[in-house]
């Protein structure tokens, strides 16, 4: 039996290779989290790491799609980023957003519930982070032209966008890490979570009406300002935008059907970005291609090796175990734990490490139960699904437990800081952490509901 | 031809505690060889005479121009007045936050042709001139340098602008 194969069949190897990779796998996380270097570096040396002391097999970790990196994640990144790049210069996301503004009539809390709709909306269909830096700048210079602060509508842009996030295959990259691992499809994604999110929205809502409703005042000849800007002039390019929209549509309809047509996501967003590129005509695709976010890109696939690594080891049937061992086998204790774990987790520390880890967990842990299963009997067996959705609302919506807790916050924060209204740590825990308790208390009621009693 | 040789004398500089409008003050009132019509940028030094950044008008564009109007296509959507508020405001902010630091100098002996060199590749219109000891001793302005040009074409005598 040669040393891979053994690896497989009995994930437990030599004590020190044991160590090493364990060791690897807790300094470089606990450096990610420290912020001390940049995340993307630390990820790439230890993934690399991983490799240079024969842990992992260079084969393993660039063709395995157990240990190594995973492709479908990357590409389906990459060809949405392609997308969005092109897509912004048109000017369509600033027309949405000062088109939203003139519908709430200037009214400042009414710009706040429709931008927080919008940018929900925006982020189930696009990454957050994008959404949060194409919606930001408008909002502040709303609110600048209102004379309000604009501290109220970062906070809720940030929040929103992660709930919206949280309804679709590609609204966060938890969801899309786990749609590949799991083998979900966008419209199971859509059928499971989206139900549940416009409940949390329109409770979302309500909270900022409580918290902000009565604050926000501007005056008559302020919201003049607002109703004057015309929002066609946003439209710097209507040929292109014309072809943006009808690849969006292409791709997001591609998503719905990609299950039944037995095409990756990754596959219909590579088709989407293709095409655009094609069709925009553009001698040149330098610039849109440098603008990809290669740092996240580089810090995902660094992740995957640096988690392969530790999966080979056997770590990760090590953590399963225990958790198995925690909940005795019961499945709704096992999503109720996974969930709650999860936001807490996803508060403390990035989501997107956090995930890597807990996708071959999950598996593992399916494993043990049902260990005559295979393929998608296994990864998709009746008591597991749960375990799955459980996984993704609480990685998600956990996000908006502190400021670090997801991407579009520490963008806002970041924001704020060069308008010289720095949204300090706590202040924007204030607002964040009971949004994400009622958020994650009514998705563990949507999951008992619907899962364990309902049952459909 | 040396940039020494064209270069005008510094007289006015700023200092990195001055607030913009004492720069604003000084950038349009600062001698321009004997006339006092105004420069468009001016040197800032420390206590020791050595540069520590320079300002520009650019720079002060930059002080009434919203961070956030970088990040998106929002020139269309802004309203009357919108300049003049921010600008009341920016008057009290210091010369050291808003001034460009990384500046590109050259030495009082260096040729033309490198004066030129850095112009164009880092696309700045004047270059402080750096005397022996280390202090700016005076800027070389892209006016003269087209005055000099200008003037070899005119005269049909190149040799001169070397």
């Amino acid at each position: 039996m040669t040393h891979e194969a053994a690896a497989q069949a009995q994930p437990v190897v030599t004590d020190t290779t044991f160590w090493t990779a364990t060791a690897i796998f807790v300094i470089a996380y606990a450096i990610i989290v420290s912020e001390r270097v940049h995340k993307t570096a630390v990820a790439i040396f230890a993934a690399a790491l991983m490799i240079v002391l024969k842990i992992l097999e260079q084969h393993e970790a660039f063709h395995v799609e157990e240990f190594g990196v995973d492709w479908n994640v990357i590409f389906l990144l990459i060809s949405m980023m392609i997308i969005i790049n092109l897509m912004r210069p048109t000017g369509i996301f600033e027309y949405i957003a000062i088109k939203s503004a003139k519908i709430a009539k200037g009214e400042p809390f009414r710009i706040m519930v429709i931008f927080a709709i919008v940018t929900a909306v925006l982020s189930a269909l696009l990454d957050n982070v994008t959404t949060v830096l194409l919606i930001v700048p408008v909002t502040i210079l709303i609110a600048d032209a209102l004379e309000v602060d604009p501290i109220p509508y970062l906070i809720s842009c940030a929040l929103a966008s992660n709930i919206g996030g949280t309804a679709t295959l590609i609204g966060d990259p938890p969801n899309i890490m786990i749609a590949s691992k799991a083998q979900l499809t966008f419209m199971e994604f859509v059928y499971h979570l989206a139900p549940v999110v416009v409940v949390l929205m329109v409770v979302y809502l309500l909270i900022i009406k409580v918290i902000w409703g009565s604050k926000l005042k501007t005056r008559d000849e302020l919201r003049q300002r607002v109703l004057d800007m015309n929002e066609n002039e946003a439209i710097k390019d209507p040929v292109m935008l014309k072809k943006s929209l009808f690849v969006l549509g292409v791709v997001l309809t591609g998503f719905v059907f990609h299950g039944m047509l037995h095409l990756q996501p990754a596959t219909i967003a590579l088709f989407g970005a293709g095409l655009l590129l094609l069709l925009s005509g553009t001698s040149n695709p330098h610039h849109v291609l440098a603008e990809v976010e290669w740092p996240t890109i580089f810090f995902f696939m660094g992740l995957f090796i640096i988690v392969g690594g530790v999966a080979k080891v056997g770590l990760i049937k090590w953590m399963s175990l225990q958790m198995l061992d925690l909940t005795q086998g019961n499945m709704f204790a096992t999503s109720m734990v996974i969930m709650w774990f999860s936001a807490f987790a996803s508060a403390i520390v990035d989501n997107i490490p956090y995930v890597a880890t807990m996708n071959p967990l999950v598996i593992d842990m399916a494993k043990q139960l049902w260990p005559n299963l295979s393929g998608t009997q296994l990864l998709h067996h009746p008591d597991l699904m749960p375990v799955w959705w459980s996984l993704a609302l609480g990685a998600c919506l956990g996000g908006n437990g502190s400021a670090i807790g997801a991407s579009a916050n520490v963008i806002v924060v970041g924001m704020s800081e060069r308008i010289d209204k720095k949204i300090t740590f706590l202040k924007f825990m204030l607002y964040g952490m009971p949004v994400m308790l009622i958020t994650v208390a009514i998705a563990t009621v949507y999951v008992w509901l619907r899962y364990y009693v309902l049952q459909i | 031809m040396k940039a020494r040789d064209l270069m005008i004398p510094l007289r006015e500089y700023l200092e990195p505690d001055d607030t913009l409008s004492d720069a604003a003050r000084l950038l349009r009132t600062a001698r321009r060889n004997e006339e006092k019509i105004g420069v468009k940028g001016l040197p800032v030094l420390d206590s020791e005479g050595m540069m520590v950044g320079f300002l520009s008008i650019g720079d002060i564009l930059k002080a009434v121009f919203p961070f956030y109007m970088t990040l998106a296509n929002l020139g269309n959507f802004t309203w009357d007045g919108m300049v003049v508020n921010i600008a009341e405001k920016a008057g009290h902010s210091k010369v050291s936050e808003l001034m460009t630091k990384e500046v590109v100098s050259v030495k009082e002996n260096a040729p033309l042709m490198e004066c030129v060199d850095h112009m164009l590749k880092n696309n700045v219109k004047r270059l402080p001139v750096i005397g022996e000891d280390g202090k700016v001793v005076g800027i070389l302005h892209e006016r003269d340098v087209f005055l000099t040009i200008t003037k070899s074409m005119l005269d049909e005598n190149p040799g001169n602008a070397k």
